[in-house]
This record gives structure tokens, C-alpha cells and sequence, in this order.
């Protein structure tokens, strides 16, 4: 029903104050409005309704109805990740908490930036990527899976695997589409599939092993299932899926007609099992986006450089949202990126080992500091639990790690659809340097003591 | 498999303008369509992101300068008070600040008001958040507002007004009489505003760009959206900005990384040093652009086009077809490219119908086809290139365009 709006525009200035005390009650009922919030998580609510109320007094105008956010937004907090960060800066702790080294990425990587700038290769780069950019892609991708892919029709680069998760959602997801994650899980994937306004179904996968619970997903997988989400290598438990898992999966999605979009960002840390890309499975690359990024394998987290591949019918969804998204990505980063790709085999040889050694000095550390330590396949995390030190629960683990032990590391709640699951687990990263390791591993074993 | 796409993405299609771009490629013709310079951009600035890459500037950051920059020169420019810490948050270029932007603010149904002709990319935006696009017509020649038009758009679910200004694509520069009926709108009406401001240091002949934001009641309720790529001819970098009262920026910024996490992190150390460019730096950016404006006007103007209005701001033409012309724009521009060698973008992409405007008498929209966008953020010897080529077209087609 649409109001026909007849008022002659010398009307308008006239028109008196609306009900001052109604926007009162309004403030109220913002304050009511629920929200996912766990414990040591901001709500925005709650910067809303402290704000109203400046706003109130401030306009002199009427208030018929409050300034209002849209509702997709009550699954957006600020991260976590930022509040343990000035936490951690607030007390000069050790960061294993946020996944970024503290050392930086490879010379002759930045290098190839640094000419691209001064090459004047400044302005818009083609939308869904530098020509040569996608042909490195595709050059890795054969290497690492066997698979050959069209550069100009089965590739987009987005800023980051944080934007083609982002794409890949709203350019493929319809409301009320059925999706299925495993918990625990990468905190942009649930927001960006509220934002595609889907219906989340999780699995939780448990420790020690997190293994897939086949049967459950059989009896959560359907004919209304839309998609599937596969983090592997795993963040934040380490976990890989194995070729079993996955081959399971690929049947399931045969059966119900489902697409798969795996986020393999951490492919080329895999350390106790090769990685297996899921679209290389038999008859699976017609219907599985597979996400990847530039920043942890060359240690350049904030050049944001990412991309999907995926068949052209799917890809075509993914560049429309990607369009609007951001339209471009960073052009001289591409260039650098095609360069880094092209790296030899001798690069990713030694990443591995140089992330093994690294590892090794956490996993030993926290094993004897006394945390009980789940096996981590790849990534550059690991999930402990932390009960023997007879803390509630993570987040108040992790808030006393750092003001009486001076270490960062992440409660892992936030990643669960339940935050009860993610309670007695915290992850630790070891994508720092080798000093860093040690010294947060001695603070660790001088002021953390087991109740 | 098409049907796995969603319905949103089924709707939308390829950008004609990229398009354009391919086939001037391939003709090797020279481009005055898309917006972005072949100059190179200011030496100072790349250095600084060079000097960001070598000290290891190189993982997920968030640069606070760059706020206390920006709220220093939105209180000089606009007389603003902007709280850094609060009020702004960093995206991935224009495009994603507005993109956050409408997720944190539009609901399914939404209506949003845009001015046409409007550059491409709101109404995706627009469309993706479940919101409608609702299009207010400007009237030609000069691009003006007519206040009945936009009250007519209007209805109990409009939402947001849109406000791109200097204007892609006509230049036009909307006047203070005019933001103050916008505001007057949203005031009453109780709605917000995006603005779209990435042309606000490109305005020539004494027009100033005046923010939105900075008139009566509004900046409790405008996102202003604003970038380094055309104020410093780095459209490649990809570093913008929304600022908004603080618990829309808290939602934009919450969205934001949830979208992309951060902008590219050296692009934005070298932003401090854009942003600390002197006043000398946004005087010539405007004399340069006004010039080659004025010689691009001269240009076409001798071959025939018609400028009853010349761009305020951005850097764009919207140039008229010559009246005795029988062509459309589509078709003028296809010869362009393979007559003369010069790509320039029909207007016909800019104009939108309303699908909502069942209400509204329908418009004479002949004037949809009669309109082409020409960039002139090109270098000197690019534009005198392009001067000659579309000379010798003129000249020996004779009067072989007019009916």
C-alpha cells in the first residue's frame, strides 16, 4: 500500500514536533531487543540505546520512529578478535590470539608490489581480476589438483577470502535456503549467510578428533539443502578433512542435489595429511566454489587478495555480488600476487617446515604446561582445553590469560552456533616468530598453575 | 544449475560500461569512458605505500590516523564535529563504505530514493539488501530538482535518499536551495541519507561541494561515503570511507569485516600522507581538471554536441547529441569506436524507469537516448589525441549524421 504523498513543499516547513515522549518509549524497547550476545561480546544494542538518547536531546525535530538499523544486524558484534587485541595491548601480553604473523611476508613478493605501484598499475583493475593475476591462479590450481579452469570464466578475485565468502553468499544464496556448517566455525560465515538471510543448520564436530559425524549430517542433509560449507584445512581446530569425510559428503550432495563451497585459505599448511581440494572429487567441481587467499600462505594478511573458482553458471553469481561488494580489487597487490604464485616449489617446501618447527615449540610447550592439546593436522592453529586450570569457561580463561599470565589466545565459543560447546576450548596460533613462541610459552609455564 | 543462482543475482547484468571497455580494447581505441586517469598518481603518495611495504606494513590493520585525518578536514570543509574514534569506519574503496552501508540500514522492502541519471552500482546495492529503488528524474538541460518529483516519491516505506554529488554522470553540483529540500524531506520524513561525495574536491567555476551532512538535523541521519580514488588518482588502491553518527558507523564497520575485514593495509599508511597533502595539492587537482573540462568542451562542442549545461564537478561530460542527429546514443557511440577511435559511454545506461510510478503521468523519456558520458580524467596529450581523431571523423563524414 503506498501513501500518496500530496504536501506542497512550503507545507513541510510547518509541520509541528511529533510525540517527544514517544521516541521515550521507543528507547525502551530498543534496549529490549534481543541479542545473540555471550559473555564479554558488545552488543551493538547497546550502543544504540546510550546514543538515542544524546540524539534526543540534540534534535529539535520529532522523533516518530527511531533511526532504525536494519535486523540483520543482530548477528553483528564487534569480533572478538578486536576486543582481545586491545585487551591484550592494554597489557603488553603475547598475541597468539589473532591469526597474522608478526613477521612479514617474502621479499620478492614485495618487490613486485612496490614496482607494480611505481609501473603507474594504480587504477581500477578489471572487476573480477587482472588477466594475468587469474592465469596464475589457474596455473597453481592445475599444479596443486589436476583440474583445468578457465581463467577468464571460473575465477574472481575478491579482496580477501573474507569478500568471496561474502560474494559467494549473496550471489548464491536465496532467504530461507537451507545451509549447512560445521561448528565450530569462521565467525563471517554465519554473518554473511544471516545477511543472505539463509537457514543455518550446524554440526557440531567435537573433540579429540573432530571427525564428521556422519550420521547426523545424513539426517540434517536434504533435498532443501542449498549448500554446504567446508573449512579445510580447519580453523580454528586444525583439523583436514579426509578423503573419507569428503567423499561421503560428495555422495550426500549428489543425492540432494547440493552445492559445496570450501574455504581452503590454509591449504598450504598442511602438515600431517595432504590437503584434498574437494572440486578435484569425482563429479564435484560443477558444484563447489573453492575459496583461497594470498595471506597466510605468503604471510600478507593485510594485502587482501583472495578469490573463488568455480563453474561458470556459479561463478556468474559470485562476480554480480562481488560487482556491488567492492567492484575491484587492490591492482598493484594483483600483480605481486600472480608473481607469488609462480613461487617454486622450494618456497612452499620450506613455509611448511619453517610452520612445523614453529608448532612444535607450542604444542610441546602448552602440553607441558599442562593443557590437555588436541592434534592439529594443518593450519596455524591449535584448540586446547584449558579446564585443568578450574576457570569457568574460555572467555574468562582467556581474560585471565592475559592479565595474570600475559598471553593472548582466543576463547572459541564465538565460533560455535551454541556458545556452551565452544566453552572448556581456547586456540592458540603459532604464526609467530620462533622468540615469541618460546617467550609466551615460559610466561605460560612460570604464572599459569593447574587448580 | 542456473537456478542455483540466487533470484537477486539472476537479475542483474553485465556492466555495459566494462563492456564498452572490452570492444574499445579491441579496437584499441582510445578510452574516455571509464572514470579513472592514465595519469600517473602523485609520486608522494606512492612512495609512501612503498615505504609502507618495505617496513612490513603488511598484515590486518586498522590506521586510527586516517580517522583523525578525515575529521579534521570534514570540520574545515564542512564545519562537522566527527569523532574519530566513533564516527567512521575504513572500507575497500567507495564501493564497499556504501555497500556496508545500505546492509547496515536497509530492510526487505525498503524503499530508497535516487536521482536520475544515477551511476550503476547503487541500485545492486540497493536490490541485494532487499531493498526497492525508487528514481526521482532530474530535469534536463541543467539537471535541476523539482521538489514536486521527489515528494511524489515518497511513501511510508522510503527509507533512505541517495545523494551522489558533484554528480556521476551529468557533473552536475546540486545547489544549496537544493540539499536544503532533501534535508527538509529527510527531516520530516525521518529518514536517512547515503552521499556519495568521491568527486567533493573536483568542482570548478566557483562551485563549492557542499556536504549534506552539514545542514540542519541531518548529520544524525547521513552516511556520507567518500574515497581516495579520484581526489588522488589511485582508483586501484581501494581505500574508503563511511562516516555516520556512531552507532550507524559501529554497524557499518561491523559489517565491513564481516565483507572484506580490512582495507589493503599499506594503502592505507599511504593515505596518512595523502590526507596531509597540502591546500596547493586540491587547487591544482581542481585548475587541471577545469581545464581539461574546458577543452573537451570545445572539442565536442565543434563537432556538433550541445552543452545548454556544463559540468560543476566530477569529471565528467554528459554531452548532448547534436540536435539534427538521427542516431541514438548506443548507436553514435558504436561509430565513435570504430570511425574515430574514441570510446565514450551512451547515456541510455544512466536512466533508469521506475517501476513503482504507476502513480506518476509517464514522462517524455526520449531524452534517455539523446546523451553520452565522456571521462576527461585523461592525461593532456590523451585528450589532444582524442581531439585530432574525432576532428578528422568529422571532416570526412561531412554532414553524414544528420538525417
Amino acid at each position: 500500500m503506498q501513501i500518496q504523498c500530496t504536501w506542497a513543499y512550503r507545507e513541510l516547513r510547518f509541520r509541528p514536533t511529533l510525540f517527544p515522549t514517544f521516541s521515550k518509549h521507543l528507547q525502551t524497547s530498543i534496549g529490549c531487543v534481543p541479542t545473540r550476545g555471550g559473555r564479554g561480546t558488545y552488543s551493538f544494542v547497546a550502543t544504540m540505546s546510550s546514543v538515542s538518547t544524546q540524539n534526543e536531546v540534540v534534535s529539535t525535530q520529532n522523533t516518530r520512529r527511531p533511526l532504525q538499523i536494519a535486523k540483520r544486524l543482530e548477528k553483528f558484534k564487534t569480533t572478538i578478535f578486536t576486543q582481545m587485541s586491545n585487551l591484550a595491548v592494554k597489557h603488553g601480553a603475547i598475541n597468539l590470539g589473532q591469526g597474522f604473523p608478526n613477521f612479514d611476508g617474502p621479499e620478492f613478493v614485495k618487490e613486485a608490489a612496490i614496482q607494480a605501484i611505481r609501473d603507474g598499475k594504480n587504477q581500477y583493475a578489471r572487476g573480477y581480476g587482472i588477466p594475468d593475476f587469474n592465469s596464475a591462479i589457474a596455473e597453481r590450481f592445475k599444479k596443486d589438483t589436476g583440474l583445468v579452469v578457465d581463467p577468464e570464466k571460473e575465477i574472481t578475485v575478491t579482496s580477501g577470502c573474507t569478500e568471496a565468502i561474502a560474494a559467494t553468499m549473496l550471489g548464491l544464496i536465496n532467504p530461507g535456503d537451507e545451509v549447512i556448517l560445521f561448528a565450530p566455525f569462521y565467525d563471517s560465515y554465519e554473518a554473511t549467510l544471516s545477511m543472505a538471510g539463509a537457514k543455518i543448520k550446524g554440526i557440531t564436530l567435537r573433540p579429540p578428533d573432530f571427525a564428521v559425524p556422519i550420521e547426523e549430517l545424513k539426517s540434517t542433509i536434504s533435498k532443501n539443502t542449498r549448500a554446504i560449507l567446508i573449512n579445510t584445512p580447519h580453523n580454528p581446530t586444525g583439523k583436514m578433512f579426509t578423503r573419507e569425510e569428503l567423499n561421503t559428503i560428495a555422495s550426500l550432495c549428489i543425492e540432494n542435489d547440493v552445492l559445496v563451497f570450501t574455504d581452503e585459505v590454509y591449504e598450504k599448511l598442511a602438515f600431517e595429511m595432504d590437503h584434498i581440494s574437494f572440486a578435484s572429487l569425482p563429479g564435484m567441481y560443477e558444484r563447489t566454489v573453492t575459496l583461497n587467499s594470498l595471506g597466510k600462505t605468503f604471510s600478507l594478511t593485510g594485502w587482501k587478495i583472495g578469490w573463488a573458482i568455480a563453474p561458470p553458471h556459479l561463478t556468474w553469481g559470485v562476480r554480480q555480488a562481488h560487482a556491488f561488494l567492492t567492484f575491484a580489487t587492490s591492482t598493484p597487490m594483483q600483480w605481486a600476487a600472480a608473481t607469488a604464485l609462480r613461487a617454486p616449489e622450494s618456497y612452499y617446501v620450506e613455509l611448511k617446515r619453517d610452520y612445523m618447527a614453529k608448532k612444535a615449540i607450542l604444542v610441546d610447550g602448552l602440553k607441558a604446561v599442562g593443557f590437555k592439546v588436541f592434534p592439529s593436522s594443518g593450519t596455524y592453529f591449535v584448540v586446547v582445553d584449558h579446564t585443568p586450570f578450574g576457570l569457568p569457561d574460555d572467555i574468562a580463561f582467556c581474560e585471565y590469560l592475559i592479565k595474570e599470565v600475559g598471553v593472548v589466545a582466543i576463547p572459541t565459543s564465538v565460533f560455535y552456533l551454541n556458545p556452551e560447546d565452544g566453552k572448556n576450548l581456547v586456540r592458540f596460533t603459532f604464526c609467530k616468530d620462533e622468540e615469541t613462541l618460546r617467550a609466551a610459552v615460559e610466561r605460560m609455564k612460570q604464572k599459569l598453575l593447574r587448580n | 544449475m542456473e537456478k542455483k543462482l540466487s533470484s537477486v543475482a539472476k537479475s542483474f547484468t553485465a556492466s555495459p560500461i566494462q563492456e564498452l571497455s572490452h570492444l574499445a580494447q579491441r579496437c584499441n581505441a582510445i578510452n574516455l569512458a571509464e572514470g579513472f586517469p592514465d595519469f600517473p598518481a602523485p609520486t608522494h603518495i606512492k612512495d609512501s605505500a612503498i615505504a609502507a611495504i618495505n617496513s612490513d606494513f603488511n598484515q590486518y590493520r586498522h590506521v586510527q590516523g586516517i580517522c583523525d585525518h578525515l575529521a579534521e578536514m570534514v570540520k574545515k570543509m564542512h564545519g562537522l564535529d566527527i569523532n574519530s574514534l566513533t564516527d567512521i569506519a575504513i572500507c575497500c574503496g567507495q564501493t564497499e563504505a556504501f555497500a556496508a552501508a545500505v546492509f547496515a540500514i536497509i530492510d526487505k522492502g525498503d524503499e530508497v530514493v535516487l536521482f536520475d541519471p544515477c551511476y550503476e552500482t547503487y541500485e545492486g546495492c540497493i536490490t541485494m539488501a532487499g531493498g526497492n529503488p525508487v528514481y526521482v528524474a532530474l530535469d534536463p538541460p541543467h539537471w535541476t530538482l523539482d521538489p514536486d518529483k521527489l515528494m511524489k516519491s515518497l511513501t511510508g516505506r522510503t527509507k533512505a535518499i541517495v545523494l551522489n554529488s558533484p554528480q556521476n554522470p551529468t557533473g552536475k553540483v546540486f545547489t544549496k536551495d537544493e540539499l536544503e529540500i532533501i534535508a527538509e524531506v529527510c527531516r520530516v520524513r525521518n529518514c536517512l541519507a547515503i552521499t556519495d561525495e568521491v568527486y567533493e574536491h573536483v568542482t570548478f567555476d566557483n562551485n563549492k561541494h557542499i556536504s549534506l551532512a552539514s545542514f540542519l538535523g541531518m548529520q544524525e541521519r547521513t552516511i556520507i561515503t567518500s574515497s581516495l580514488s579520484k581526489t588522488f588518482s589511485v582508483t586501484g588502491w581501494r581505500v574508503g570511507w563511511a562516516i555516520a553518527p556512531a552507532f550507524i558507523a559501529s554497524a557499518i564497520r561491523n559489517i565491513h569485516v564481516k565483507i572484506t575485514d580490512s582495507a589493503p593495509a599499506p594503502f592505507q599508511e599511504a593515505a596518512l600522507t595523502a590526507l596531509r597533502s597540502a591546500p596547493e595539492y586540491f587547487e591544482s587537482l581542481k585548475k587541471d581538471y577545469e581545464s581539461k573540462r574546458d577543452f573537451m568542451i570545445k572539442m565536442l562542442a565543434g563537432i556538433g554536441f550541445k552543452f545548454q549545461f556544463k559540468p560543476e564537478g566530477s569529471f565528467f561530460l554528459f554531452a548532448e547529441l547534436p540536435e539534427n542527429c538521427a542516431l541514438s546514443d548506443v548507436e553514435y557511440v558504436k561509430e565513435l569506436i570504430q570511425e574515430a577511435g574514441v570510446v565514450a559511454v551512451p547515456g541510455c545506461g544512466f536512466f533508469h524507469a521506475n517501476l513503482l510510478s504507476d502513480k506518476v503521468p509517464k514522462e517524455d523519456c526520449s531524452y534517455h537516448r539523446r546523451y553520452i558520458r565522456f571521462a576527461f580524467c585523461k592525461s593532456d596529450s590523451t585528450l589532444a589525441t582524442a581531439a585530432q581523431k574525432l576532428g578528422k571523423l568529422y571532416k570526412s563524414s561531412g554532414m553524414s549524421k544528420d538525417t
